[in-house]
């Protein structure tokens, strides 16, 4: 089976073998190992990147396979990054904080440990309460398992209530860019538990791990990113190669028809649903102790709509297409906005790229629309059909 | 200080027998600190000793302080009032109104702030209750309003017989009840006072009443006799137990409670050799250890014993809780508790009037954003995630409009149907360039209009900058119209309301009693047919995407003059005005209208519920509007039939 | 520019001494971590053009060490994590020897990790909420008790305000800031009910409801005022809502504590004169190092731009770390910290500010009242007070105190005795 898959789909092969070629290629050049070409702030940034680019491809898959604008995606994203924010949020303080209790008279007791870390990761948002939903975060594990149960959860209930009532094309995706809203607005509010604006900071600093390096940690982190990369684009072309993907596809195409010859659309629709949210949402696990910081802005409705933006530049309906767009995007918005491109002097007005990018990119966005409606990967096509 | 006050009248009163060597220089010379940096709390002197010498100048110089015109000349200290005519200086004599020139280096300003300034309004009204002129004693009516005094009464009372202005006597009479309700002389008269007000609802009556009213808590073993109790307070009703023995520690009559602080301060004073209380230090680790050990110290007395629940509870049961009247005579405060009653049932009936008032401009502004998208999105199906950016773009047109036409009134004229042209232009050249290739795919006519949102959101921000820039309304959208001291709404909101309305109107017009109308209504529902008919669906779709453009721009405007304007302020109204139209029901203007009426009339009635956290309102507004679409997918307004196909 | 004169005073260095002709070799850098693009682009692009402004002026003046300096800007644009991102790359990449940054306190906490963990050196220049202090920043803004607790002693005392309504944003600056407020109110004797709490989100517009609530507070016959932390672009609303509803400065009053000189400038303050600001600086001060200022501002920026206190506090900021660095030889981070300490330079307002071991500034307290011209009428000048890093009215810190001099930490239990931890709790 697994032979027979990689043989239909040698894309797959390339893919993992480029992935693994530049992951060993960023390794060696980094300054773990001395040399140093790459800096470590570099590093953080490509290992962003790839998680990025596998949140692409559950976009991809939802969007371009299945024909679900979700504009939630990103949401799911900043839940997986909340979830491990909290662990290590938690475990980071209470380190600290029993360090500083153990040098007290007498031993002090858990609610006095617990009030103390309360205070420490509160204290900053005008509060020391724990709210409930902390309730696991002192376990490694099982905040892990939030990573996934939450927005997984969060999908199938949404998912479900939605295609049950037929919520298709543009009222879902309003929907779901109305779920992203309130999910924000949500979060920004002190009171929500999570330190509302200022969200969850210092996630940089691994618990456990306090001696290692940044350097060190930054190549750890991307390696597991490119990992969860590999790992993702794999179970996804695999998905989306057999039969599952053939009935997926073909409710992209014609949702009456494919539930006219007798298939569960709900159900199939629900499982891509779900199983994407999933997958964005260890991306964002990933993505955010890279980042250092969680806040509820990262979750803003426009931040999903640029993810759909990427997997469009990109191509939609090919795996591929949604990294390269995802990567390119990324790296080109961070080149822009950095002020890496070079203004352009017109003699009566100068174009200063930071200013100008964000309407390059929407007429770009206007154009790939219209003109290139393949994305960047449809070039992979035009190069195919000339070879052949 | 108030007898001084009154002994300052009658001083006012005779002051033209009064001789007296002194000026006001000499007065101000000897608080010559105060004057140039008054305090509220001690400037009362020198208000007291001007007020005290009689002198007729003292009230043109007190006026003059007030509006921050007195100045000190360095060189030799003296002040002078000071008025500033270009570069040029002229300084006048306090006493004689001998002029000189003054230079600017040498003076200091006396900066009295607001709360001086209203000390010495306090001090002119007195002087200028009788004033003849009106904005002098208006302005003595308000300074006793904002300050009421036993000492003001009298005067009030003197000056209400000789005002020429019907409707400032009409305040002043009101404003003497007021004083009479808190400061007369017999109970009977201030019962009078306060049954006199019965039915007023206006803040300031109902601050008289909550004064009578105040009161205090008290515990005592007995209820006092002396006391004019308010209420007995039960505990477990009115009070929780904790509350009650935290009043009881408060009044010395109970033990204080062993918090777990003290416990750990008692333990960590008292470690002997590992162990401490008789329990080693690691058992210490949990509450029931240290409690434990807590006792063992408390038997050996180093420490006050833990005070039990029993015990507790019996300190509560031997008590009595009460609220007091600060006021003694009953007889009052029952006058003054009835008329309040009677006004709180009036004031929480307007409270609701005034709530749905707000509700209803709420929602005339979500309508008001959101029909241009009932027409484009609601009629023609086409999703513009850029309507925000055109909501955007009228408000910078009257932005605009503003810099080159300084006459609000005139400019806001100019700019309703500029705006209305400009985004005209912009939803035509839009539908022209790109949405009309993309009518087949939604989606992507999705992505695209955001691509464009961005860059105009943008653009936008490159021209402008990121500021927020004014619009101003012209003065007469200035102020609120006021039904009573509760019900009050700006009539910038009505003006908004109105627009509203008026676009509801044509809109309906023009899709149900035009020839367009009739086109646009047979493109919508069936293009080939249509064009069959000769209808031209290609200029249909143009025109009709305009007009929904056309409305965004002119949307702009208004929410610019009611908001600020802003390069995002589309992306604010963007998710609202699409929930608007998807909740009322797609394809339908009355649609729009319900949608707009429930999510204006939930976020407020959230609000209501929840008034110290207005994000909370709108995220659980957002909530129930997607389980609302969830459930009812068309939407309050569902189209039936064939019309309702997707 | 300045070759010439750099090249000069190198030459003087080089003769008296050798070390120091070692490290000038490269110029030395100053990092600029201020937004350009984004929400925030609006406040701290000033700031970023002001450090420019400090940095000819030094270079002007001989440079530093006889070196000159290089302003190295970068763009965070606005984007919490980029804060990390950049202050790294400045950091580690551009090898700044300072950096001068950041506006929010989510900025800050995103920057802080790295700077700790690189032992950078940033001076942050924005009121904030305190309860904070970290060995790597140094606050030149207000701290609670320099900026809020003064103008609710200013209401108390001299407006006689007895109920309050305190309006912020939902963000930490407000929620801290009022919590500490709350506190200190009730300690000075205004019941709990008396004190009325509200928070809307960014950019709020819809305000005539909480207008409504606000006046209705007046009923019970007690002076009302305002205690507003409302952020950006929501003030216009709220102003325009009050004047609509009638309600004067003379009514209701109303400070803010972040509306200043820039967020006025293009806005109609007709409705606005007599509410109140406070601050520890105006650009209506009267000084002549404030008139120097003001014009060489303009001269460089425009004459209808606005100076505020956040540029005062990089000013003073840039302009220690100057003399630090001069007093220390070096650039180095841990002997420029230690030079810092009891640093004294002039206000623009007048008297002197001193940096203390907290690593917070004692700097006066003003009181503005608004003026027709968008500008402050200076009503209420205090003497230096004191920055607190931790707040003295909340009782989770009134027990802590911070000193990197003597106790080498920012964190101390002053209860137990202990320090609770070296880095700062981001």
């Amino acid at each position: 089976m697994q032979r027979s898959f990689l043989s239909q789909n040698p894309s797959v092969l390339w893919f993992i073998a480029l992935l693994a070629l530049f992951t060993i290629i960023v390794t060696l050049m980094s300054e773990v190992t001395g040399v140093g070409l790459i800096s470590t702030s570099f590093v953080k940034t490509l290992g962003k990147t790839l998680c990025l680019c596998l949140v692409a491809i559950a976009m991809d898959v939802v969007w371009g396979y299945c024909g679900i604008l979700s504009l939630g995606h990103f949401a799911f994203f900043g839940i997986g990054g909340y979830a491990i924010g909290m662990w290590l949020m938690y475990a980071r303080t209470e380190g600290i904080v029993l360090e500083s209790l153990a040098g007290q008279a007498i031993p002090p007791t858990p609610a006095e440990i617990s009030d103390a870390i309360g205070n420490q990761i509160f204290g900053v948002v005008g509060s020391s309460e724990f709210p409930a939903i902390w309730a696991f975060a002192d376990n490694l594990y099982l905040q892990l398992l939030m990573v996934v149960l939450v927005p997984g959860l969060l999908a199938l209930v949404f998912g479900w209530l939605a295609f049950r009532s037929r919520v298709t094309g543009v009222y879902l995706s309003i929907l779901t860019q109305a779920m992203t809203l309130a999910l924000a607005l949500y979060l920004f509010q002190n009171d929500s538990g999570l330190r509302g604006n200022n969200g969850l900071s210092g996630l940089q600093n691994i618990p456990g791990f306090e001696d290692a390096s940044q350097a060190s940690i930054s190549i750890v982190f991307f390696i597991a990113s490119a990992v969860a990369l590999a790992a993702g684009y794999i179970f996804f072309a695999w998905c989306m190669s057999g039969k599952m993907g053939s009935v997926v596809q073909g409710i992209r195409d014609n949702e009456a028809r494919v539930r006219f010859l007798g298939y569960h659309v709900e159900s199939y629709k629900l499982f891509v649903f779900t199983a994407t949210a999933v997958v964005a949402a260890i991306a964002g696990a990933l993505y955010y102790p890279q980042a250092g910081i969680i806040n509820p802005g990262e979750i803003a409705p426009i931040a999903s709509i640029y993810l759909a933006v990427w997997v469009a530049i990109g191509g939609r309906g090919r795996l591929y297409g949604a990294v390269i767009g995802a990567a390119f995007v990324s790296l080109v918005s961070s080149w822009f906005t950095g002020g890496g491109a070079p203004n352009v002097n017109l003699g009566f007005y100068t174009i200063q790229w930071t200013d100008w990018w964000l309407v390059l990119l929407g007429v770009s966005f206007v154009v790939v629309t219209l003109f290139f409606p393949k994305g960047i990967g449809g070039l992979f096509d035009l190069i195919v059909r000339k070879q052949s | 200080m108030l007898r001084l006050f009154s002994i300052a009248i009658s001083l006012w009163l005779l002051f033209p027998t009064t001789s007296s060597a002194q000026t006001v220089q000499d007065i101000l010379q000897t608080h010559a600190e105060e004057v140039l940096k008054p305090g509220r709390r001690s400037v009362g002197v020198v208000l007291d000793d001007l007020v005290d010498s009689g002198l007729p100048q003292a009230l043109p110089f007190l006026e003059a302080w007030r509006d921050r015109e007195i100045v000190q000349r360095s060189p030799d200290g003296l002040f002078f009032r000071a008025v500033e005519d270009g570069d040029e200086i002229t300084l006048f004599d306090l006493d004689t109104g001998e002029t000189s020139v003054g230079v600017d280096d040498d003076l200091t300003e006396s900066r009295p702030n607001g709360g001086v300034r209203r000390a010495i309004g306090d001090a002119l009204v007195q002087f200028q209750l009788s004033d003849p002129d009106i904005e002098k004693r208006q302005a003595a009516v308000d300074a006793i309003a904002r300050s009421m005094d036993a000492s003001q009464l009298a005067p009030l009372m003197a000056s209400i017989e000789g005002e020429p202005d019907a409707g400032l006597k009409e305040v002043k009479s009101r404003l003497a009840g007021m004083l009479a309700a808190t400061f007369g002389e017999t109970p009977e008269a201030r019962i009078d006072a306060i049954s006199g007000m019965a039915g007023d609802l206006s803040v300031d009556v109902r601050a008289v009443l909550n004064t009578i009213l105040a009161s205090e808590a008290g515990v005592a073993a007995d209820l006092p006799s002396d006391a004019n109790i308010a209420q007995v307070l039960e505990v477990g009703k009115d009070l929780t137990a904790e509350e009650a023995y935290a009043q009881l520690v408060a009044a010395d009559l109970a033990p204080a409670l062993i918090t777990k602080t003290d416990i750990r301060t008692a333990l960590e004073a008292n470690i002997d050799g590992g162990f401490a209380g008789g329990v080693p230090l690691a058992n210490l680790n949990t509450d029931a250890g240290r409690a434990q050990a807590y006792d063992g110290l408390a038997q050996l007395e180093l420490v006050p014993p833990r005070v039990t629940d029993a015990e507790q509870a019996a300190a509560i049961e031997a008590h009595t809780f009460f609220m007091a009247y600060d006021e003694p005579d009953a007889a009052i405060t029952d006058a003054a508790s009835e008329a309040l009653a009677a006004i709180q049932t009036n004031v929480a009936v307007s409270q609701a009037v005034d709530l749905g008032l707000d509700a209803l401009s709420l929602a005339s502004i979500y309508f008001l954003a959101a029909i241009g998208l009932a027409i484009t999105f609601g009629v023609m199906g086409v999703i513009n995630m850029a309507h925000g950016e055109f909501i955007m773009m009228g408000a910078y047109t009257g932005f605009v409009v503003q810099q080159f036409v300084p006459d609000y009134t005139l400019s806001i004229i100019i700019a309703l149907p500029l705006a209305f042209a400009i985004t005209f232009g912009a939803g035509v050249t839009m539908e022209r360039l790109v949405i009309r290739h993309l009518y087949h795919r939604p989606l992507e006519t999705l992505l695209a209009t955001f691509g464009i949102s961005i860059a105009l959101q943008q653009l936008a921000k490159n021209i402008f900058g990121t500021q927020a820039r004014p619009l101003t309304s012209p003065e007469w959208l200035d102020g609120a119209l006021v039904f009573n001291d509760v019900i009050g709404i700006s009539y910038i909101r009505i003006a908004i309301f109105v627009m509203a309305l008026i676009f509801l109107c044509l809109i309906l017009f023009v899709l149900k009693r035009t020839r367009l109308g009739l086109e646009v209504r047979a493109v919508t529902q069936n293009p080939g047919m249509a064009a069959s008919m000769g209808i031209n669906p290609d200029r249909i779709n143009m025109l009709t995407f305009g007009l929904g453009s056309g409305i965004a721009g002119i949307a702009g405007v208004a929410i610019g003059l009611y908001a600020k304007v802003t390069s995002e302020m589309g992306a604010d109204y963007i998710v609202q005005s699409f929930m608007t139209v998807v909740v009322g029901g797609v394809g339908n203007v009355w649609g729009t209208l319900a949608g707009a009426s429930l999510i204006g009339f939930l976020q407020k009635g959230i609000e209501w519920l929840n008034p110290s956290n207005t994000l909370a309102a709108q995220t659980y507004m957002i909530l129930f509007i997607i389980l609302f679409i969830q459930f009812r997918p068309k939407g309050i307004v569902a189209l039936k039939g064939r019309a309702a196909a997707d | 520019m300045t070759f010439k004169t750099s090249a000069l005073s190198l030459a003087a260095v080089l003769a008296s001494t050798t070390t120091v002709a070692a490290e000038c070799a490269d110029p030395i850098k100053v990092g600029v971590l201020h937004s350009l693009s984004g929400t925030m682009a609006i406040s701290e692009t000033t700031l970023k053009d002001t450090m420019e402004l400090l940095v000819e002026t030094q270079n002007a003046a001989g440079g530093l060490l006889g070196c000159e300096i290089e302003a190295v800007v970068v763009d965070p644009a606005s984007d919490w994590p980029l804060f990390a991102e950049k202050a790294r790359e400045l950091l580690t990449v551009n090898e700044v020897d300072v950096i001068f940054g950041s506006w929010t306190s989510v900025s800050r906490k995103s920057a802080l990790p790295v700077l700790e963990e690189l032992n950078g050196l940033m001076f942050y220049p924005v009121q904030y909420e305190g309860e904070e202090s970290s060995k790597n920043v140094f606050y030149t803004g207000a701290a609670p008790n320099q900026q809020a607790i003064p103008a609710t002693d200013y209401f108390l005392e001299e407006l006689g305000v007895e109920k309050f309504a305190l309006l912020g944003t939902d963000y930490v600056y407000p929620r801290t800031t009022n919590n500490i407020l709350e506190a200190y109110l009730q300690e000075n004797g205004i019941a709990e009910e008396d004190i009325f709490v509200n928070y809307t989100p960014f950019g709020h517009s819809d305000w005539a409801t909480i207008v409504a609530d606000v006046v209705a507070l007046g009923a019970d016959g007690k002076q009302v005022g305002v205690i507003s932390t409302i952020n950006g672009d929501a003030n216009i609303g709220f102003y325009k809502e009050l004047a609509a509803a009638g309600i004067s400065a003379d009514d209701i009053p109303v400070v803010a504590f972040s509306v200043g000189e820039e967020e006025l400038s293009g806005l109609d303050t007709s409705d606005l004169v007599g509410h109140l600001a406070a601050w520890n600086y105006f650009q209506s001060a009267e000084s002549d190092l404030n008139d120097e200022w003001v014009e060489a501002w303009k001269a460089k920026m425009g004459e209808e731009r606005v100076t505020n206190d956040p540029m005062e506090a990089h000013y003073i900021g840039f302009n220690m770390w100057v003399n630090a660095v001069t007093e220390a030889g070096t650039t180095d981070v841990d002997a420029v910290r230690e030079a810092m300490y009891g640093q004294e330079f002039p206000n623009l307002t007048g008297g002197t500010a001193v940096m203390l071991p907290n690593h917070h500034l004692a700097k006066p307290v003003l009181i503005g009242e608004i003026t027709a011209d968008g500008q402050f009428d200076i009503i209420s000048q205090t003497t230096e007070v004191p920055g607190d890093a931790w707040t003295d009215f909340l009782p989770e810190s009134a027990v802590l105190t911070s000193d990197w001099k003597d106790l080498g930490c920012g964190m101390y239990n002053t209860e137990t005795e202990t320090c609770v931890q070296l880095t700062s709790n981001y």
